[in-house]
């Protein structure tokens, strides 16, 4: 049998719950989210010709060796720059670059954000410059694939940065558009 | 940009922009975070756009854009967990939401409001997903059990059950905070 308290908590949680704000969308975001979806889309059509006149036309991944195995092994020292590697690729057209991230042991929670220059986008992720996970990895060899897409001609470098406790490592990846 | 693309964005324009704000707080009240909520919302129109024929033809495009999301933050999250993969809180609802609230000329009575809608927050963090989603719609957002039935594809009589569910554990939660009677 319902109490009085009962509608009293009942009327206190429907009030709490009818106050409960949701932000508005910033200024100008609606009229971006319609460009890049009618941009992205039409892309994507065009993608889709592409794929079906040339039946194969699948991105050729290419692997990175960023190979780091002294990386959660010894704490991060002045390392001279090694040269970057970099990529080629095409506008427009989705690329897959294999990341490789060698670790000693397996470690949880480790985060990784990849940093993207104006002009590129990681696929699944239109208009982001900036997109973090939280993610484990297992001793030896990691891999983790971005297809990346060049919507403009500018290139640029892709920064990885690996994170865990108090040790990081960011990785870089010049790409040049043709 | 040629005529056809021109014609195409104007009408996909027409059909999609009454219901801008309700889907961006369907997005908000989906994905918790105001990343993925933006996030969400700019993958819905990219998906619509590519369906834009299947969309012109239909009645009432608000429903079919709703589930569209619904099933694109249900689609993301099982991607996330099969990969181990885990977007990074970047602060939930709660924090952006309360700092987006507009003050009064009470400061008393603001911070009063704040303070429950923090106890709020920390409450609906203690949901299921799924009891959480349905809670906020109904009783936030005043879908109907309908709408919701048609958005998520489960049965009313299950709708009603977690909306049920979801009020109890909110009560008992909020109850002993001290935030409602």
């Amino acid at each position: 049998m319902r109490t009085e308290n009962s509608n009293i908590e009942d009327q206190a949680l429907q009030a709490l719950l009818k106050d409960y704000p949701a932000p508005e969308a910033p200024a100008g975001f609606y009229e971006q989210a319609l460009a890049r979806a009618t941009h992205e889309g039409s892309r994507r059509q065009r993608n889709r010709w592409i794929m079906t006149g040339f039946g194969s036309a699948v991105a050729a991944g290419i692997a990175l060796w960023f190979v780091g195995g002294f990386f959660f092994v010894t704490p991060e020292a002045t390392i001279s720059e090694p040269q970057i590697p970099g990529i080629t690729m095409t506008l427009e057209e989705p690329r897959t670059v294999n990341l490789v991230f060698a670790s000693a042991t397996a470690l949880d929670s480790a985060m990784l954000t990849v940093t993207l220059p104006d002009g590129l986008e990681l696929a699944g992720f239109p208009g982001q410059r900036e997109i973090k996970w939280q993610t484990s990895l297992n001793e030896g060899k990691n891999f983790l694939p971005l297809t990346l897409i060049a919507v403009s001609p500018m290139g640029g470098e892709v920064l990885a940065r690996l994170e865990h406790n108090d040790r990081n490592r960011t990785f870089r990846l010049r790409i040049e558009i043709t | 940009m040629s005529s056809k693309h021109h014609s195409d964005r104007m009408t996909f324009e027409r059909l999609v922009r009454p219901h801008f704000d309700r889907l961006y707080r369907l997005a908000w009240r989906l994905a918790g975070q105001k990343s993925q909520a933006e996030d969400l919302f700019q993958e819905l129109l990219i998906k619509a756009y590519g369906k834009l024929d299947e969309l012109a033809r239909i009645d009432e495009p608000g429903p079919w854009l709703a589930r569209v999301m619904y099933n694109l933050f249900i689609d993301e999250r099982r991607r996330f967990a099969r990969q181990r993969l885990h977007t990074v809180e970047e602060g939930n609802l709660p924090g952006e939401g309360i700092a987006g609230l507009s003050g009064s000329q009470d400061p008393a009575r603001d911070n009063e409001r704040r303070e429950r809608i923090e106890a709020l927050d920390s409450a609906l963090a203690q949901l299921s997903d799924e009891h959480r989603t349905v809670v906020l719609l109904h009783d936030t957002e005043g879908y109907k059990l309908s709408e919701i039935q048609e958005l998520i594809g489960v049965p009313v009589g299950t709708v009603k059950s977690r909306l049920h569910r979801a009020r109890a554990h909110l009560r008992e939660i909020l109850t002993k905070s001290g935030t409602i009677p």
